[in-house]
């Protein structure tokens, strides 16, 4: 039986990534800062996160503060804004979603970019990138770059190079692009463009004689590993064409539930890491709660970056729960069994829950010594409720419900309305 | 954050959850012989939101939209993803503002209308040379 020609087809992956993400997702709601010098400033109004061109073309470089730009903000016609996480949050999951259409394959790798498998021929996939740039600018309303490879490294190369070459219409098909372009351009970048490659990481690969990514691409990937790390090597084979990073989209299974994320600077305290817990915790109780499930496993986990090969460490517990549960209590003093491994000082990049084991809550009644006290009170339900009534963080358990620390009390006076997340501060349309 | 299940992702956390409308009294006492005939009470975000993805809700200022049934306060729900057509009720982008007007398409070219007569039209060379935002497709009117 003869396959049709699309099964025969090596997979690939696309790279999609919103441009300048949260100035994108400002502008999408007001047209008025459309060609306007914008930045999103970081938490507590401390530096410029986000830059629009026209931002970046007044020279203003990333983390810049804020308080050395405002005295000539009137004068540039800059105009900044505070981190509006609600808005940036519900433009992601959008985006996300709206991918989700085009690939049963989909890694969600940051709040503005996923890794897509694709396969087709290079003029469906070249097809494809721009039906997704298309559709991600008329149905959410922001200007996507899409870039198409064997690999994910290179993915991100395209996507790189999509972006700043106004030939590619923002849609960059690795392997469609003549070999001495590719090279003509790997030749011209720096090592420290390829994705995962530090800068303490380039000084090293420097004194190797490795300047630009074709150096690297043409590096022994043998002497790369006994040189560097394991991690190294896979970007080298990554470049030369060949897949080492896996798609992860088995993440996530219909049984199970994960709340991660990494973390933009790492943390480095137990007591951030308990927090952080704490609050996936009860956040895994919500949703638990809501579809009517109980988790009997609950496994927290943690971890340095895994770009950074000097500190490694993926400390993580899995605990059986005494009762299939949706209990917020319960399920955040599982999440704590984590914190006796967890090193003060270590930088952990990411830290998350995971809750396996589902199963539909209440068809099964415990036997009486095995109630659950707090189940009894409800004290899910009205943590959800209140939460739902006064916003995430209004209350918590232990230190889920402490908004102290650096990350979580925040400044933000420059803050434009929660267009879709607040019905008294939609967007308003003008009848006049 | 996202939690992917298969491909997709859930909790967008920002559903437009609108309340549910029950259609039948509860009655106390005895089991309901329409018990067996009830499965699930209607929704209206599914009445209202053919494509929650594209789908937002703006608030209306002014009363240029009145004879259309639009009124000043009012919310409209507004679908990016349709193609804006002659009729159509859409959100433009005038001088950097989300406008609402009726949209017309006809063979001279392409106009702004309001629903007052103390509105001008706008008219528009080309479809093209115009940002259409989104085609409203309710009015959440307030009575």
């Amino acid at each position: 039986m003869t396959r049709p020609a699309i099964m025969r087809q090596m997979p690939e992956i696309a790279h999609v990534d919103v441009n300048c993400f949260y100035a994108s997702a400002e502008r999408a709601f007001d047209p008025s800062l459309e060609g306007k010098p914008l930045i999103v400033l970081s938490n507590n109004d401390g530096c410029a996160v986000t830059r629009s061109p026209e931002a970046k073309a007044l020279g203003i470089g990333v983390g810049e503060p804020w308080f050395k730009l405002a005295p000539r903000a009137k004068e540039w016609g800059l105009i900044a804004k505070s981190s509006n996480y609600e808005l940036y949050g519900d433009i992601s999951a959008r985006v996300m979603e709206l991918l989700g259409r085009y690939s049963a394959w989909l890694e969600v790798y940051s709040i503005d970019e996923a890794f897509l498998g694709v396969k087709g021929t290079p003029d469906h996939l070249l097809e494809l990138g721009r039906t997704i740039k298309a559709a991600a600018a008329r149905n959410v309303g922001v200007p996507v770059c899409v870039g198409i490879a064997r690999t994910k490294t290179l993915a991100k190369l395209a996507n790189q190079w999509a972006k700043h070459n106004p030939a590619f219409n923002g849609v960059c098909r690795w392997d469609s692009v003549p070999p001495e372009q590719q090279e003509a351009l790997m030749a011209r970048l720096s090592v420290i463009e390829v994705w995962g490659v530090a800068t303490r990481i380039t000084k090293r690969l420097n004194a190797m004689g490795i300047h630009s990514i074709l150096d690297l691409k043409r590096a022994d990937p043998v002497r790369i590993r006994e040189r560097f790390s394991v991690v190294m090597m896979r970007t080298v084979l990554e470049l030369q064409g060949t897949p080492c990073i896996p798609m992860e989209e088995a993440r996530v299974g219909r049984d199970q539930l994960i709340f991660s994320r990494s973390f933009s600077t790492p943390i480095t305290a137990a007591r951030d890491v308990r927090q952080v817990l704490s609050v996936y915790a009860q956040m895994a109780s919500g949703r638990l709660a809501k579809h009517n499930l109980q988790a009997k496993v609950l496994t927290a986990f943690a971890g340095t970056s895994s770009f950074n090969a000097q500190e490694t460490s993926f400390p993580s517990v899995c605990v059986p729960l005494p009762m299939p549960t949706a209990d917020p209590v319960i399920l955040t003093k599982a999440a704590h069994a984590l914190l006796p491994a967890i090193v003060d000082g270590t930088r952990y990049a990411r830290a998350g829950i995971m809750v396996t084991d589902l199963r539909p809550s209440g068809n099964q009644k415990p036997l009486e010594p095995f109630e659950n006290p707090h189940e009894e009170r409800h004290i899910g339900p009205l943590l959800e409720d209140i939460t739902r009534r006064y916003g995430r963080g209004s209350i918590g358990l232990g230190h889920a419900g402490i908004r102290g620390g650096p990350d979580w009390t925040m400044k933000r006076d420059m803050r434009s309305p929660r267009y879709t997340t607040h019905w008294d501060e939609l967007p308003l349309v003008k009848a006049a | 954050m996202g939690v992917i299940v298969g491909p997709r992702v859930i909790d967008a956390g920002l559903s437009l959850q609108l309340a549910w409308v029950s259609p039948v009294p509860v009655a106390a006492g005895y089991p309901s012989p329409a018990q067996d005939y009830f499965d699930g009470r209607i929704d209206l975000n599914e009445h209202l939101i053919k494509d929650i993805t594209s789908t937002f809700v703006v608030r209306v200022t002014g009363d240029s939209m009145e004879r259309a049934g639009i009124s000043d306060g009012d919310e409209l729900i507004v679908n990016r993803a349709l193609e804006p057509k002659d009729g159509c009720v859409v959100i433009a982008v005038l001088d950097g503002e989300l406008t609402v007007k009726r949209l017309r398409i006809t063979a001279t070219g392409v106009v702004l209308q309001a629903e007052n007569p103390k509105y001008p039209d706008i008219k528009v060379p080309a479809l093209s040379e115009l940002t259409i935002w989104g085609v409203a497709t309710r009015c959440l009117h307030h009575v």
